[in-house]
């Protein structure tokens, strides 16, 4: 839908906002400012989940738009247009 | 002796003869143990390339300095030449029985020769007293583990085969502590072969701490680091491994009906997010760990341990399979017949594609999860196709005349990571010394996860150095011997100071980085002389040739000319791959 950006939680993020989707009015903003309205919408925090208290992100945080990693774009800084997808992981491993 | 217990027996099966293996110091601290002194051990017994089933063959399970100490350190590794792959092989698992075999009183055991009748070996009181097993072949590896149970004291730890291994199946898994598994390789069938059924160990010897006081310290403030790292602190025991099947199908490269896709549809039904909902009983740790990964799961029919990110995938989306129990079902099964979860998956789904292809009249179909478990046990028992599954995929694959289609690199089936979407792991599963391997250098952990730093996961810059130092890493805590998920919260410098802590010597970690690349390279000497040669450091034609058509990973193939060149000679190894002698000389072999 055009403005509107898919906005996918995974991982420990998932348990802790209680869902798996939503989607945000959020075209022309950053990484950054999507997640504060993220927050602001799911009316629960949750970025200590994916960014020290510097707000940088933390080793192991995964942050993609459109299937792209933001560490190779411009991190937190990344620009969002309608349409786009992200995907939100707090930090995981396994083998 | 401090860290290490001083005493390793060679067992002639053949004969009963049993002596002491004399190991001196130096060896000790240049190899360390488990994989290291293992392989060490394996290559001077055995220098000439046997075959993996003959009875001079010998079969080696070793420990290493930390096991029975610090956290995660209850491992243990086994060593031989690998039926499936004809590689040296290293097989590591977790449980308790490291520790125990320490507390027996054994750093290791060196087994030779073949029993004329089902035995097995229970050591207490550092010796190895060799018992019956008649009664117990053909039983399954917890029965046999109850079996033997029965018959030995109370903490015994057992290590066995089930009909798998019996059968000389070339990808039979050791399972010991009920459900952990040295799964890959094929070990269980070299002992199988040597008609020894299981290896049992109790004790209470304890292993003596050089410094007491800098271990008590240290392994408190290692305790704090654990637990505040998000990933072994709170991910892995709240989701287990299968977290990683969403994140890796975000990133395109989940492999799907025998890799011809990285994205699988149905990946939510299958991942640990909806395990944790659905089938989780309670979460299960190993020996002295505290991030508790395993999973105690019960489906509406049975329940077990299981499934782990690797089995998910190899029974899930490499099949077209979202039957979350059925995936777990075809895991018991694997775990009770003694069979590795990810050749086993790898090699229906070849199947599957051979008979879509049309090269093979058996009906396997895509997303069949109604026979899963059937395979798994035909397989076992080599009856009916289960037979043909035996082979192995690129047996299997040769045989019915498309060996592309089998998704290996030296015989050994790559796990569940498409290596078009990250050119490191690429790279590490064409140089792994068993094969495709993902444990041998995991570059997912800097490509994916990005811990402990975030690398571009299409670029092949950078990549052979980084490749060739994940591999001295990996060889380092496989000789140690501790569990790889420490490496989420920890790295090099914190292992050479658990080396310190206990053993008293004074290692660095430019040492334990020489120790890593000598062992590496070690493998690599026996498996030149195994008749590999630079032609095999390479992927299936699918990778290096096909782009990925959907998902994050689309329009990407395996860049592998880009970096081997570089890799061998970060390696000091010749453009063929062989060890130069400057190399040998440097690294004293």
């Amino acid at each position: 839908m055009p403005g509107k950006i898919a906005v996918k939680f995974y991982a420990l993020l998932r348990q802790r906002l209680g869902m798996s989707a939503i989607e945000v009015d959020a075209d022309g903003l950053t990484i950054l400012e999507l997640l504060r309205r993220v927050e602001k919408q799911a009316g629960r925090s949750f970025l200590d989940d994916l960014l020290d208290p510097e707000h940088l992100l933390l080793a192991g945080t995964i942050i993609l738009v459109n299937g792209e990693n933001v560490r190779l774009k411009q991190g937190l800084g990344t620009p969002l247009r309608g349409g786009d997808t992200v995907d939100l992981f707090s930090p995981a491993g396994g083998g | 002796m401090n860290g290490w217990m001083g005493k390793i027996i060679k067992i002639d099966l053949g004969s009963g003869r049993q002596e002491a293996l004399p190991v001196s110091p130096e060896t000790r601290r240049r190899f360390l143990g488990g994989r290291g002194l293992g392989v060490k051990l394996y290559t001077d017994l055995c220098p000439d390339p046997l075959d993996p089933f003959a009875a001079e063959n010998a079969l080696i399970f070793m420990t290493g300095p930390l096991t029975g100490t610090v956290m995660t350190s209850g491992r243990y590794q086994v060593i031989s030449r690998s039926p499936l792959t004809g590689t040296i092989c290293d097989s590591s698992s977790g449980g308790s029985f490291g520790a125990v075999l320490k507390a027996a009183g054994l750093d290791g055991l060196v087994i030779t020769g073949r029993a004329d009748r089902p035995v097995y070996l229970h050591v207490h009181d550092g010796g190895v007293e060799v018992r019956d097993a008649s009664t117990m072949w053909g039983l399954n590896t917890q029965q046999t583990q109850k079996a033997i149970h029965g018959q030995t004291p109370a903490k015994t730890s057992v290590a066995c085969i089930g009909p798998a291994g019996e059968n000389l199946v070339p990808f039979a898994a050791i399972m010991n502590d009920r459900d952990r598994a040295a799964g890959r390789g094929g070990m269980g069938a070299v002992m199988g072969s040597k008609n020894l059924k299981a290896v049992a160990a109790s004790g209470n010897r304890a292993v003596v701490i050089a410094d007491p006081e800098a271990y008590q310290a240290m392994n408190a403030r290692l305790d704090r680091a654990v637990d505040k790292n998000p990933v072994t602190g709170k991910s892995l025991q709240v989701l287990g491994t299968s977290v990683l099947v969403n994140v890796i199908n975000a990133h395109g490269m989940f492999p799907t009906r025998n890799f011809r896709s990285g994205v699988f549809n149905d990946a939510e039904g299958i991942s640990g997010e909806k395990i944790a909902e659905s089938l989780l009983q309670r979460q299960s740790a190993c020996y002295k760990c505290p991030i508790g990964c395993g999973r105690t799961t019960r489906t509406a029919n049975r329940n077990g341990e299981g499934p782990e990110y690797e089995s998910v995938w190899a029974f899930g989306a490499h099949l077209g399979v979202s039957d979350l129990s059925a995936i777990t079902e075809a895991n018991y099964a694997c775990n009770e017949l003694g069979l590795d979860t990810i050749t086993m998956g790898s090699t229906i789904g070849c199947a599957m594609e051979l008979h879509e292809s049309g090269a093979l009249a058996e009906k396997m179909l895509w997303g069949d999860a109604g026979r899963l478990a059937g395979w798994v046990a035909d397989t076992a028992y080599r009856r009916a196709f289960g037979a043909e599954l035996a082979l192995g995929s690129k047996r299997l694959a040769a045989k019915y005349g498309r060996p592309e289609l089998a998704m290996q690199v030296k015989g050994m089936e790559i796990p569940a990571y498409d290596p078009r979407g990250a050119q490191g792991m690429a790279l590490s599963y064409a140089t792994s010394s068993r094969g495709g391997c993902h444990m041998r250098g995991y570059m997912i952990m800097p490509e994916i996860l990005g811990h402990p730093v975030f690398l571009d996961r299409f670029s092949t810059a950078g990549k052979p150095e980084i490749v060739a130092l994940f591999q001295d890493i990996a060889a380092i805590v496989d000789s140690a011997v501790l569990c790889r998920f420490l490496q989420f919260a920890m790295g090099i410098s914190t292992f050479s100071e658990m080396l310190r802590a206990v053993t008293g010597l004074d290692f660095s970690d430019e040492e334990l980085l020489t120790a890593g690349r000598r062992i590496c390279t070690l493998e690599r000497l026996f498996n030149n002389r195994a008749g590999f040669t630079r032609a095999d450091d390479t992927l299936p034609p699918r990778f290096l040739q096909e782009e990925l058509q959907a998902g994050s990973s689309r329009h990407r193939r395996v860049r592998l000319d880009e970096m081997l060149d570089k890799y061998y000679s970060v390696r000091g190894w010749d453009a063929q791959g062989v060890p130069l002698a400057a190399t040998l000389t440097e690294l004293g072999l």
